[in-house]
């Protein structure tokens, strides 16, 4: 069998390397823009707007039950965050090896730090942006719970596992087959719509009810509101989805490690 | 500290890289990746190689574009994984497949100093211990606090290099990389290289320059078509190499056919021998080498012999003819001639050449035969060019 030796390989080395891969990871984004972090804001606050504005003002859509004094602003924007940073982080980790073929071809290291990178950065910069959005919510007026904050931080962990663990997947898939990325972009927008982002999973019609079961972003966004929104606590099906997310993760990783050896041929 | 292990040992290694021209292809090779079969459609970059490199030893590897050079540093350097055989490395290793592949654009130099540390294996604390010599011997100026898209290609190398001379690596991998820079700075390079292999380091060094080959490394190995061809003392290999560019391009331009042999006057035989008498092709350098030919004269008048010496490649050396100096040949018998000519103490380099041998009219006013006869000459020389010229190095 072949075999590789790659000497001086330590954890230390390997999360140094992680923190520069992320740090050029953030400078990408900003590099050259003068406002930088503000334009990472501004997208998704302005999704943020139509979507409040369309559904409460045009549609004249009520809070559901359940969230007493929570507007319906407030109601999208604590499941939009994750949303977002999933999404993105999905999609930011799919390409990162296509992004790194230069690195990939010339340079010896293990390739999921690439995946890794795309996805943390992805995360630092969003979960500021909710920080900052939940804070002025807050400060509006809305009952965020802030307490919950811990927990809505420990119920992110899985969620962007499993981000880790389909991107993982797809960048491996994806640098033999490009058709992958144009197919994800269509899943994701038909996720986005047929998760509870917008709605609340109460509203999902029956016949359509087991799929909320089993999407793991509809329980990832109706937590994130039960958290922040209601005051939940741990509930014991966290753990289930948890051990899920980690089978997802251990999967994808499985996978990427893999074909990651044969990248440099189809780069 | 002697260390019998080698640093690097190649066994077998072969690699194949997948043909993936239909969508089907790429199915099949996903298949075959995920199910770790061998089915895909695929083609040889590397056949059967194996190499052992000791520490302290310094090997070239040379060959045509396309020999499969590039494939076997990556499989060493870990970058390619190899399809057949094994690769063992046992000591640190630095790898510069191409300087300056790490840096990101945007960066200033100072920053991708450290993305190319974490890259190469350093921690946070070592590089920044380094960033000062590496900004040195990069040498700049303040460009370093520029963005590197900025920087011209000579300035990346630069830096590239720069940051692989802190890293001190048992093992440096280096691809074509002394090809660019200024003068000054490849240089500045070898005089590194140079001090890092007396120092006991480990090279692999992948050059098209024979030159290079020649003073960095003490052995070579030379792939052809993704095989070994050749594996042996750098010398005798780049020697060889370059014989066989001679003759390769030799080959090319005489394709046109030699005139068909008519008239009567002919030559019947030319071979080269020592001064002992004793037939030969391969002379060592200062050895003498002595020319005979024989001529078939129809009206037994004494015909003009001319000879010339070209390099292999068709590059002309020198030649006279017997004219020149009212030399007689030797009559063996009615209508048969004979020449001798010696070359004492041969000029000549190290090379592959041909001896031409034409026969002409007791006028030597029209060619009409021409035989060749290749020789080589052997020995070590750091010397250019064809023939050495009588020179003394004044005080």
């Amino acid at each position: 069998m072949a075999h590789i030796a790659v000497p001086g390989a330590g954890p230390t080395r390997w999360s140094w390397l992680l923190l520069s891969f992320t740090r050029r990871e953030l400078a990408t984004r900003y590099a050259g823009s003068v406002s930088g972090f503000a334009w990472t804001l501004l997208h998704p606050l302005a999704q943020l707007a139509i979507f409040a504005f369309v559904f409460s003002q045009i549609f004249r859509v009520g809070v559901p039950q359940g969230y007493p004094g929570v507007t319906y602003t407030a109601f999208v924007a604590v499941a939009l965050w994750p949303w977002i940073m999933f999404s993105e982080g999905l999609q930011r980790a799919m390409g990162s090896i296509a992004a790194n073929a230069g690195l990939i071809r010339k340079v010896a290291f293990p390739h999921r730090l690439l995946v890794y990178a795309a996805l943390a950065a992805c995360c630092a910069v969003h979960l500021a942006g909710y920080a900052v959005v939940l804070l002025a919510l807050a400060a509006l007026g809305d009952p965020i719970r802030l307490t919950g904050l811990p927990v809505a931080l420990a119920l992110l962990i899985p969620y962007m596992l499993l981000a880790a663990g389909l991107g993982a997947f797809l960048a491996a898939l994806q640098t033999l087959l490009r058709d992958v990325e144009h197919v994800v972009q269509v899943v994701i927008t038909v996720l986005f719509y047929a998760s509870p982002i917008l709605y609340p999973a109460s509203l999902i019609p029956k016949a359509f009810a087991s799929w909320a079961v089993v999407n793991p972003l509809a329980w990832f966004s109706e937590r994130m509101r039960e958290v922040l929104l209601q005051g939940s606590g741990f509930v014991i099906g966290d753990l289930w989805m948890t051990l899920g997310c980690l089978a997802v993760f251990g999967a994808g990783l499985w996978f990427f490690n893999r074909l990651s050896p044969s990248f440099e041929d189809f780069l | 500290m002697a260390d019998a292990a080698p640093l690097v040992s190649l066994a077998g290694v072969s690699k194949d890289y997948p043909k993936v021209s239909t969508g089907g292809d790429r199915l099949r090779t996903l298949a075959s990746l995920i199910f770790r079969r061998r089915d895909a459609p695929h083609f040889r970059a590397l056949d059967d190689v194996s190499l052992e490199v000791l520490r302290g030893q310094s090997v070239g590897i040379i060959g045509e574009n396309g020999a499969g050079k590039s494939t076997l540093l990556k499989i060493i350097a870990g970058v390619v994984r190899p399809s057949a055989g094994t690769v063992r490395v046992n000591g640190r290793l630095g790898a510069l497949l191409e300087l300056g592949s790490g840096f990101h654009p945007e960066y200033t130099g100072r920053e991708n100093i450290h993305l190319s540390s974490a890259l190469m294996g350093l921690t946070r604390r070592e590089t920044r211990a380094n960033v000062d010599a590496i900004v040195a011997f990069a040498d700049i100026g303040d460009h370093i606090d520029e963005p590197v898209k900025h920087y011209s290609s000579g300035m990346v190398v630069r830096l590239g290099f720069a940051v692989a001379t802190v890293l001190d690596p048992e093992l440096l991998i280096t691809d074509e990389v002394l090809a660019v820079g200024d003068e000054s700075f490849q240089k500045k390079c070898v005089a590194w290289l140079e001090r890092y292999l007396r120092d006991g380091g480990t090279l692999l060094l992948c050059s098209h320059s024979m030159f290079h080959i020649q003073t960095l490394c003490s052995q070579a190995l030379w792939i052809h078509h993704g095989r070994v061809r050749m594996d042996g003392a750098a010398f005798d290999v780049t020697r060889e190499y370059l014989t066989y560019h001679q003759e390769k391009t030799a080959a090319e331009r005489t394709a046109a056919a030699r005139a068909a042999e008519s008239g009567v006057l002919r030559l019947l035989d030319a071979w080269l021998e020592r001064p002992d008498g004793t037939h030969a092709s391969t002379f060592r350098r200062g050895e003498s080498l002595v020319l005979r030919a024989q001529a078939f004269e129809p009206d037994d008048r004494a015909p003009v012999l001319l000879f010339g010496v070209v390099r292999i490649d068709g590059t002309a050396v020198y030649g006279s003819h017997s004219n020149e100096r009212g030399h007689v040949p030797a009559r063996l018998e009615p209508t048969r001639f004979a020449w001798g000519v010696s070359f004492d103490a041969l000029a000549l380099l190290p090379g592959k050449y041909q001896m031409r041998v034409h026969v002409l009219d007791p006028e030597g006013l029209r060619l009409y035969d021409t035989l060749e006869r290749e020789f080589v000459v052997t020995g070590e020389t750091r010397d250019y060019g064809v023939v050495e010229l009588a020179h003394r190095w004044l005080p």
